[in-house]
Formats: structure tokens, sequence, C-alpha cells
């Protein structure tokens, strides 16, 4: 009889094994495929959080602190971030795209999020004369300023560098700005449609230059 | 619908870089996963992103994990370790133990008291045994000693059945014994008083002297009460005195004179 009752306690424990991700140019097939996660993550298994975690802050925290420009707040948006993830798993549909995507545009969403309701907040305030000042300072700034880069992506990053400096532009002013076309486009002073055809070139670009 | 045509119209980049309005998202959704050119080209463009974004990937503060996981919700960590607790829904199950065990209890605790019963009634037993056993002995000592009375007393009764009084020597100082002898029936028999005690392999012997000539009378013990009187199985139909002398024990057929202890003439 209590034989019976020990073996409900040592049953036997399945462990995840994990491998660190890699941050290489090419996406490097991960250990466990995102379906396997994807079942686990539905369950809101322990081990499928680690495995999350590990594989994707890295490229969550540099998007987020990309948007933010401050380390202090990319760290409690990445905390954000990971507990809209967790808490809206059920909401990722795998037949729209891949789950990377999807974790990409919750952090994106939430960082852009917080700078606009920052802008909202501080909208009454008089130096809202200056803003667009300093909104076309950062546009500027941007054109010429180098993020810290981790060693391995230093190739990379050269090679991203190639881009044109205006389609590069386009691209993080949308993406990592939370720009529309057409308020880029008024920023930039340009044309919506040279906008759109830009921002078309800039992608086959980036995507010729990631499937060499 | 032209797919190349809808592909080269840059909605589908404007969706990777996640600037599509709400109805050009719905549209892209839908079309990619009708026309499986435009869902091929949109996985190109969205790769390419999440490509573009690995560039700035950049490690996070080493403590921030721990905090997040303080913060979330988390399933069973090993949904395959099922551990239920015993069903509790069967109280006839545990009712029979614990009558079992009760009754076990019961059994045991009745089983100790007999145990004592009989170990008390045994010492009982052992302790009247013995006490009969003494009581015999004492009967049997009585009988015997009455039977030696009764005989004294039938010796005593007879006509013709003459005292002679045996004074000790120096080897028996103060002693003083009786002979009771019938010359017609030829019996005799002695009451012993005062003799001193003898080693065990060692016993007193009675003897007639006729003239100088001594006959054996019978051996007899050395009884430490007075008023006992022990039949001598000799018959004796003459004597001119009595004598005791210390032999070995069982008698002997002439007497040892050095230890002559009491003479009493008749």
């Amino acid at each position: 009889m209590a034989r019976l009752w020990a073996m409900a306690y040592i049953w036997p424990t399945f462990e995840l094994q994990l491998t660190p991700y890699p941050y290489l140019l090419k996406r490097s097939q991960p250990f466990v495929s995102e379906s396997v996660l994807i079942e686990k993550l539905s369950r809101r298994d322990q081990q499928a959080f680690h495995w999350l975690y590990d594989q994707y802050s890295p490229a969550l925290f540099g998007v987020i602190r990309k948007i933010v420009h401050d380390d202090e707040q990319a760290r409690d948006l990445l905390q954000d971030s990971f507990i809209k993830i967790w808490n809206n798993l059920d909401q990722y549909d795998a037949s729209k795209g891949r789950l990377f995507t999807w974790l990409l545009n919750v952090a994106r969403n939430t960082a852009i999020d917080s700078l606009r309701s920052a802008k909202a907040s501080s909208r009454p305030n008089p130096a809202n004369a200056i803003h667009t000042d300093s909104e076309n300072v950062y546009i500027v700034d941007s054109q010429h300023k180098t993020d810290p880069v981790p060693i391995e992506h230093i190739g990379v990053k050269d090679m991203v560098d190639q881009l044109r400096p205006e389609r590069k532009m386009l691209i993080d002013l949308v993406y990592f700005s939370g720009y529309t076309h057409e308020e880029a486009a008024e920023v930039l002073n340009l044309p919506l449609g040279t906008v759109k055809t830009r921002i078309r070139s800039a992608l086959q670009e980036l995507k010729q230059f990631f499937s060499r | 619908m032209d797919v190349n045509e809808y592909i080269a119209s840059g909605t589908l980049e404007l969706y990777a870089l996640g600037a599509a309005t709400d109805q050009e998202r719905r549209e892209v959704e839908c079309l990619s996963s009708i026309y499986p050119e435009i869902r091929q080209e949109l996985n190109r463009l969205t790769e390419a992103m999440e490509n573009y974004a690995l560039t700035y990937s950049a490690e996070p503060p080493a403590d921030l994990k721990e905090q997040i996981m303080a913060k979330l919700s988390f399933g069973d960590a090993q949904p395959e370790a099922i551990v239920k607790p015993m069903p509790v829904s069967r109280p006839t199950y545990n009712f029979t133990w614990v009558a079992a065990a009760a009754i076990g209890l019961i059994i045991l605790s009745f089983a100790l008291f007999l145990v004592n019963q009989l170990r008390e009634s045994q010492q009982v037993q052992a302790t009247l045994r013995s006490t009969n056993n003494s009581l015999q002995d004492e009967i049997l000592q009585i009988r015997d000693r009455q039977s030696g009375l009764d005989a004294a007393l039938a010796l005593l009764k007879k006509p013709g059945t003459r005292i002679i009084p045996v004074v000790g020597n120096d080897k028996a100082p103060g002693s003083r014994l009786a002979v009771y002898w019938n010359a017609t029936s030829k019996e005799v028999a002695i009451e012993v008083n005062g003799l001193p005690k003898l080693a065990a392999d060692q016993q007193y012997q009675l003897w007639s002297l006729v003239g100088d000539k001594p006959v054996d009378a019978g051996v007899f013990e050395n009884t430490p009460s007075t008023g006992q009187i022990q039949r001598l199985n000799r018959a004796i139909g003459a004597a001119d005195a009595f004598a005791v002398t210390i032999e070995r024990r069982g008698g002997s057929p002439t007497p040892t004179l050095t230890a002559l202890v009491a003479v009493g003439p008749v």
C-alpha cells in the first residue's frame, strides 16, 4: 500500500533540452521547433518560458532599446512585453506568421506606445515648441548614430550599413519610430508615392541581402 | 486578380514593417492564405525584417529574467507528473482498517490479561503445593510418632514390663536413658535423653549383658526430643544389665568397649 503511494511521487520527470540562441547572420534552426515550443507555451510550461526568453530576449531588448534609446526604460518595457506575450499567447495565430515576427511586433508596439503616451502627456507642456526640433534632430541623428552592437554583429552591421542611407533611415523611421508612411512622407518632406517606392526598394534590398 | 501586381504594390512591405493600416492588414492576411506566391513573398519580407531586427540584439540585464518570471503565472511545469490525491471516497475501506485494528487490540489485551491470570494461578498453585507437601510430611511424622507411642504404651501396659534407668558415664555426662524391658514377651524399648550428637556414619547400639556376655539389643536413633520411646526389634529373654555403645551405622555383632557411654544394672 505504502509502495503505491510512493510511486505517485517518483514519476519520470521531463527535461526540455535547451540550446542558447547563437546570434548568427543566417537564421539558425532552433533545437526545438516552433510548433513544439508553441504547444508547450500554450500550457504555460515553465521550461518553455526559459527557452522563449533565452532565445528571443536579446532580439526584443535590442529592438526596444533602439526605439526608446534608454536602457533603464528598455528594461521595464522588455518586462512589460514578456508579460503581454505570456498573457496573450492565445492570440498568436501560427497561420498568419511566424512566432518571432509576432514577438517582435508585441515588443515594438509596447515600446512605441510608451513613447507616444509620453509624448501625449507632455503635449500641454510649453516645451512642446521645441518638440519638432528635437524630433528633427533625432531623424538627422539616426542617420549617423551608431548604436553599440555586440562584436559578432559587426560584420552584419557593416553590410546593413551598405544600404543606401535614405532607405535605411526610412525603414528605421517606420519600424522603430512607428511612423505611418504618410507621417514619414510629411516629416521627410517627400511625396507619398516616393516614400512607398523607397520603402519597397529598401525591403527588397534587405530581402536580397539576407537571402544571400 | 493579378498576384504579381499586388506583390509589386508595396503593401506587403508596409505589412512587414508593421506600418499597414487595419484594412491593409486584413487584406494581406486574407490574400496570403489564398495565394501561395503572396504567402512566400510575405514570408521572405518578414524574415528579412526579423534578421534586420536581430542585428540590434543586445543582452538584457541578467537579473531581469528572474524579475519577469516572478510576475508570471505558470502551468504545471511537468504535466506528465500527475500526482493524484488518494481517493477518499471509500469510507468503508478505512472503517474496515479501523475496526480490524480495534479488534486486534482487544484480542491482544485480552490475551495479555489471560497470561497474567495464568501466571498468578500458577504461583498460587505452587504455594499450595509446597504447603500441602509440608503438611503431608508433618502428618507422616506425627503418624510415625503415634505408632511408636502406641507400641510403647502397649509395651508399658503389659504386665511384667520393667523400667531400667541407664546413666551415662564421663563420655556422655548428664545423659539419662530409660530401657523398657518385658522378660516374658522378650520385648525391649528405649527412651533417649541427653545423649551426645553423633557423626553421620555412627549410631548408638543397646546391649543386654547376661553375666559378662553382651547380646545385641538393636541400634537406635539419638532423638533430640524427650519422651519418645523407640521399639527395638530384638527378642531379649534375659539380662543382668543394659549398656550403650557408639558403633558404625547399622550396628556391630560385638560391642566396642572403648566406646561404652552408659550402663544400667537390672
